[in-house]
């Protein structure tokens, strides 16, 4: 039997969360120093590069006129609107193309082909289509996740051993029951890294299609801020959406992750 | 009629790389009958394993017919039901969904399927560990668990490829063991594939011994051991050792160019 997971007490655990977050914060406190003396130093003007505090302050303003709430709830919205229109038929489709050879040889082209196109390129078609508003991002959000999400959920039905495959069907599963019971599972360690590589391009696309396509969210303010030159409200909106990207990953996927592939001894491998 | 019934089984495939024909299987026949135990013995690469998995339904035969009680196979069947060298669990599974998991396939309903798993956890020894998930037991136990999901199933026929290669010594001696009191007890059906000799005389009641490719039955060996069988007594019995003996010289002349008396001291 595997030997039983070390006891730590409470304290230690504690120490050692701490020391963790302790290190993870360091190269951020690292580069705050860099940008506040570099700055100093140069004497560069605000419409170039702000200071650490016009940002700060920037950032107090949106939150006291609540302007920020405005944004970061229509951007997170559509963020999340997209990321679950991406899940549904993104997660379904990799797992055909990794289930069936025919499907994977037939779209395999198709899918490096659009690659480089994903997102960003399709923001004048998707305006033209849907408008100039929310579902145009929508798009975006959505075509941005889905080939990131549709490659890594193949790759992980290809990467089931065949004997679980065999074990499966020798125990009686009907092939339409394969889906649930051994490749979406199976699956499951490379779906999430697609998750979180796909939500980072969301992101992206988000980023750009606001700029475009809409009167709010993150990525229209600081299209609106560049117009007045307010480098300090385009910085304060980069570390919010820095900010939420890192909280989206650690809230939402990480304890995904630790509730299924972790918990099933089976190692994420990265594409 | 015998349960397990193999006729001129042939399998030929082309290699891709270097596009010639290769016969894996040459001409194979041989049956198992019901409750009987037989090992399947032959030098690594002699197409045992392929024999395997055309029974199981994962490969088909090129030539020849295999029927399981009348019927001729067509693809995998919970009649069939294999335990892999790889254990091949779901990890996704707590031990108890692994056990379950072909009673649910057929849709045996679940008050009837827990009772069933309770049964066949007992019969290995896991009960207590139907929570835990597979990478939380040792090999040993996985391969009970394995031996577990195929029982439950009540299969015609339980397909075994080299099921204890991926284990310690040890553990693998204890297995062989915990497999005969299961087999004396439940008295399943086994196609027991394997090319450790010891391993194959001591659980099984023939032993089958394919020749080196392209296999044929070379020869078909009945175990002279009694029932309940255990290492410690079968080491000490001359019959054991008789068979496996002659086992081994079978085996060995079956490698040209490796002698079987080369001392490598």
């Amino acid at each position: 039997m595997a030997p039983p997971p070390s006891v730590s007490r409470p304290g230690t655990r504690l120490s050692r969360r701490l020391k963790a977050t302790f290190w993870f914060f360091i190269p951020f406190v690292a580069l705050a120093v860099v940008w506040i003396i570099t700055v100093e130093m140069t004497g560069v003007a605000m419409r170039t590069f702000p200071q650490l505090n016009d940002v700060r302050d920037a950032i107090g303003d949106l939150w006291s006129t609540g302007d920020l709430f405005t944004h970061v709830g229509s951007s997170l919205r559509r963020v999340m609107i997209g990321a679950i229109l991406a899940v549904i038929t993104a997660v379904p489709f990799g797992i055909l193309l990794g289930s069936n050879r025919w499907a994977a040889a037939f779209f395999s082209p198709l899918l490096r082909f659009s690659v480089a196109l994903a997102g960003i390129a399709w923001i004048p078609l998707a305006t033209l289509w849907l408008g100039y508003g929310e579902r145009a991002v929508i798009f975006i959000v959505w075509n941005a996740m889905f080939f990131a999400i549709t490659y890594n959920a193949m790759l992980g039905v290809q990467r089931i051993p065949t004997e679980l495959w065999r074990a499966a069907r020798s125990l009686g599963t009907p092939r339409w029951r394969m889906f649930g019971e051994v490749f979406l599972p199976g699956a499951l360690p490379n779906v999430v890294t697609g998750l979180r590589v796909g939500l980072g391009y969301g992101w992206r696309g988000l980023v750009a299609a606001e700029v475009v396509a809409t009167s709010s969210g993150l990525g229209y303010s600081i299209f609106q801020a560049q117009q007045f030159y307010r480098t300090d409200v385009i910085v304060a909106m980069m570390v919010i959406i820095g900010v939420l990207w890192l909280i989206t990953d650690r809230a939402l996927l990480a304890p995904l992750e630790r509730r299924t592939v972790e918990r099933w001894g089976m190692k994420a491998v990265t594409a | 009629m015998s349960t397990l019934e193999i006729t001129n089984l042939h399998k030929e495939f082309v290699d891709v790389y270097t596009g010639e024909t290769v016969t894996a299987v040459g001409d194979v026949s041989f049956g198992i009958e019901q409750g009987e135990f037989v090992s399947i013995l032959g030098p690594s690469g002699c197409g045992k394993t392929t024999v395997l998995n055309i029974v199981a339904g994962f490969d088909t035969q090129t030539s020849g017919t295999v029927h399981v009680d009348g019927r001729a196979v067509d693809g995998p069947s919970p009649e069939r039901g294999v335990v892999f060298q790889s254990f091949a669990l779901f990890p996704w599974k707590t031990v108890l969904g692994n056990v379950i998991f072909g009673l649910r396939m057929r849709g045996v309903p679940r008050r009837e399927r827990d009772v069933i798993a309770q049964q066949y956890l007992q019969l290995v020894g896991l009960e207590g560990f139907e929570r835990k998930f597979p990478h939380e037991l040792s090999g040993g136990m996985q391969q009970r668990l394995g031996v577990a999901r195929v029982l439950a199933n009540e299969p015609a026929v339980m397909l075994m490829d080299e099921p204890f290669a991926s284990v310690d010594a040890q553990t693998r001696r204890k297995l062989q063991e915990e497999l005969t009191g299961i087999f004396e007890t439940k008295r399943p059906t086994v196609f027991f594939v394997t090319h450790d000799v010891d391993e194959a005389v001591f659980l099984a009641d023939r032993v089958v011994v394919l020749s080196a490719r392209p296999s044929r039955v070379s020869e078909i060996v009945t175990v002279p051991l009694e029932r309940p069988r255990q290492w410690r007594a079968a080491l000490d019995s001359a019959e054991f050792r008789h068979t496996v003996t002659y086992l081994t010289d079978l085996l060995a002349g079956d490698e040209p160019g490796v002698p079987a008396d080369v001392d490598r001291a």
